[in-house]
């Protein structure tokens, strides 16, 4: 997995390659938390190229959601592939992370 | 009775010590005493020995040798007094032996000992001919009953000689009694085989008739209902709506598609089947759908999925296998069932029914078989021409960085074999999932564990295969999170198992040989 860090209109926008799984979710979550600790408040998962994605991935999306909801920061998750989307309906979190088809319209909604 | 003496007073002595309690006839030479009895048998022969002409000795030899006589008491009546001449009396099969002269309280005592000894001899023989009779009726009606049940079964084989794709072999080895098994088999359809046994509760003609009713009622809802749960849950109704003599009957009834390979089933009070793997892999199919039929009216039967991949044998049997017994009432068991399928590499089904029967007797080693044995097995074949089946194996170290070893292995497996990107990381994700939970809570600390995985691949199906060693886990028994909370709500455990559950097309887990064992199954035509 690789994630590739960029920052467009205030938005910094982490574009995730390969797998988000119990292997890689660790380093996911240092370079997430780095950002945080930074004060970035305004996150962009982009999962465009991302093959699929397991519970410990969905972990981290979990955790660095509880995070900018108590930082009053915002999270978005934008370009699933129909596995991943498959994965976030069956988890619910679907329902309750803020998603959009890809990366202009997420970056729009902020 | 009859006394026989050549002196008329002595047979006046005699007639004056019995007359009036009992009629005595007289006769005064062999000859005539033999014509007498040959008349009108007496109870009771009272013999002189010393005779002229034909003596009492050859008298007494002529009427033991004639069955219609032999068995009327003779008492030897004579002045010879010698021990030699009691001895050769007794030895002729006389019943008693008195000297002259006679005393008369003496002979009355032995001559009414006699008759009643005579009386109840006649009893005893009248009740054996009585024992006898029913005895051969019972015997007949027992072959009445095995005739039924044997010309009920299919015993013609090879079944389908022009089906190359399956094979079937069946036996019933049916016990001295009756025991009321059965097995059946028969296509529905083209492609659909329905594959019986069953194990009715009684014995004899009844258990047999029982049988019949039971076989012939699944094969015509068979007919026109390819579920097993709803063939078995009808044929419940109506055995169960009507049953008097309360007979109840086991059954295992599946329909298996030789052509994808689906095997469905449903087990009511049966003995849980074995699938045989053509990896050598041994499942018991021990899910359990209801009751035994005849019990309870208007039941709702389940059923349940697995699939038969090419090589793969299905074993259906009756508890006259696992409850035979040997010498010492020792059962043959579950565990010695399962040593002769896992070890036995039989190259058709009829050498694993066979091995399997011969385990048993050389078990039993000569103990009378109490039960029916009924063993069935049914194979779908490779295909020697086209073979359709991949399969692979890999052994990784129980380390959560092993499992990139394993996507590659699955990556290359996939590639070959052109299997859709979507269902490799559905895969993907179960293993990540699983790997991850048998390595964080399956072993105990410190040892070095590995865990194996096997990929089996057909036109139909993809089949994962995740075994371990650790300790016994049923992962899809975890609880179903709650996927309705909030953001700040959301516990993030048991999401891994659900997202396998539903990700998967079928999951199964199964307790095998000390190791647990998950079979993850992709269907490759309808993804």
């Amino acid at each position: 997995m690789e994630i590739a860090v960029r920052e467009a209109s205030g938005v910094n926008i982490l574009k995730f390659s390969g797998s988000l799984d119990t292997n890689t979710s660790q380093v996911a979550e240092i370079e997430v938390n780095n950002l945080l600790a930074a004060g970035h408040d305004k996150v962009l998962f982009n999962f465009e190229e991302l093959d699929y994605i397991s519970s410990s991935g969905l972990r981290v999306l979990l955790a660095t959601a509880k995070k900018l909801k108590v930082s009053g920061g915002l999270m978005k998750v934008c370009s699933l592939n129909a596995v991943v989307q498959e994965v976030f309906d069956i988890s619910g979190f679907a329902g309750i992370l803020s998603l959009a088809s890809n990366e202009e319209e997420a970056l729009a909604s902020f | 009775m009859l006394a026989v003496d050549d002196t008329p007073e002595n047979l006046d002595v005699v007639k004056g010590i019995l007359t009036p309690e009992y009629v005595v006839k007289v006769a005064i030479n062999g000859p005539m005493a033999l014509k007498i009895v040959e008349k009108q048998p007496p109870d009771l022969i009272l013999l002189d020995i010393m005779m002229p002409g034909m003596n009492g000795y050859e008298v007494c030899s002529r009427l033991k040798s004639n069955p219609e006589t032999s068995e009327i008491p003779v008492i030897f009546l004579t002045a010879m007094d010698q021990t030699s001449d009691e001895a050769s009396g007794f030895e002729l099969g006389a019943a008693d032996y008195i000297t002259k002269p006679v005393n008369p309280p003496i002979l009355e005592a032995r001559v009414k000992t006699h008759l009643a000894l005579k009386v109840s001899m006649d009893e005893l023989n009248k009740a054996y001919g009585i024992i006898k009779v029913q005895k051969d009726r019972m015997e007949d009606e027992l072959n009445v009953g095995r005739d039924i049940q044997m010309s009920m079964l299919p015993l013609e084989f090879p079944a389908f000689p022009d089906r190359d794709e399956l094979s079937v072999h069946a036996l019933l080895k049916p016990a001295r009694e009756v025991g009321g098994d059965f097995y059946d088999f028969f296509f529905v359809n083209e492609d659909e085989i329905c594959l019986v046994v069953g194990d009715v509760s009684g014995k004899g003609v009844p258990a047999a008739l029982f049988m019949a009713v039971t076989k012939t009622m699944i094969k015509t809802r068979a007919m026109d209902d390819r579920s097993p749960a709803s063939i078995i849950t009808r044929v419940n109704d109506e055995m169960s709506a009507d049953n008097p003599s309360c007979m109840f009957v086991t059954l295992f009834v599946a329909i298996c598609n030789v052509r994808t390979g689906e095997f469905r089933f449903t087990n009511a009070g049966h003995n849980p089947p074995y699938m045989k793997r053509a990896s050598g892999a041994l499942e018991c199919l021990d899910q359990r759908h209801g009751p035994i039929i005849g019990a309870v009216e208007e039941l709702a039967y389940k059923e349940s999925k697995t699939t038969m991949l090419s090589g793969d044998t299905v074993f259906i049997f009756t508890d006259g296998v696992t409850e035979a017994m040997d010498t010492d009432s020792q059962l043959y068991s579950e565990h010695r069932l399962e040593n002769i399928l896992g070890m036995t590499k039989c190259s058709t089904v009829e050498n694993l029914v066979n091995e399997t029967l011969a385990s048993v007797e050389s078990f039993a080693d000569g103990a009378e078989q109490a039960d029916d044995i009924t063993i069935l097995a049914f194979c779908l074949n490779e295909d020697p021409e086209q073979s359709t089946r991949h399969q692979t194996q890999l052994v990784i170290d129980a380390e959560l960085s092993e499992i990139e070893k394993v996507n590659q292995e699955l990556d290359a497996f996939a590639k070959e074999l052109e299997v859709p990107g979507s269902i490799i990381k559905k895969l993907k994700i179960a293993i990540d999932e699983l790997v991850t939970n048998i390595i964080s809570y399956g072993f105990d600390e410190g040892d070095d564990h590995s865990i194996e995985l096997s990929f089996i691949c057909s036109d139909e199906q993809l089949v994962v295969e995740i075994i371990d060693e650790g300790v016994p886990f049923n992962v899809f028994d975890a609880a179903k999170p709650d996927t309705t909370l909030s953001i700040e709500e959301r516990e993030i455990g048991g999401l891994g198992v659900l997202l396998v559950n539903e990700l998967i097309d079928e999951v199964a887990y199964q307790r095998r040989n000390n190791t647990n064992v998950v079979r993850l199954t992709m269907n490759l035509r309808n993804n």
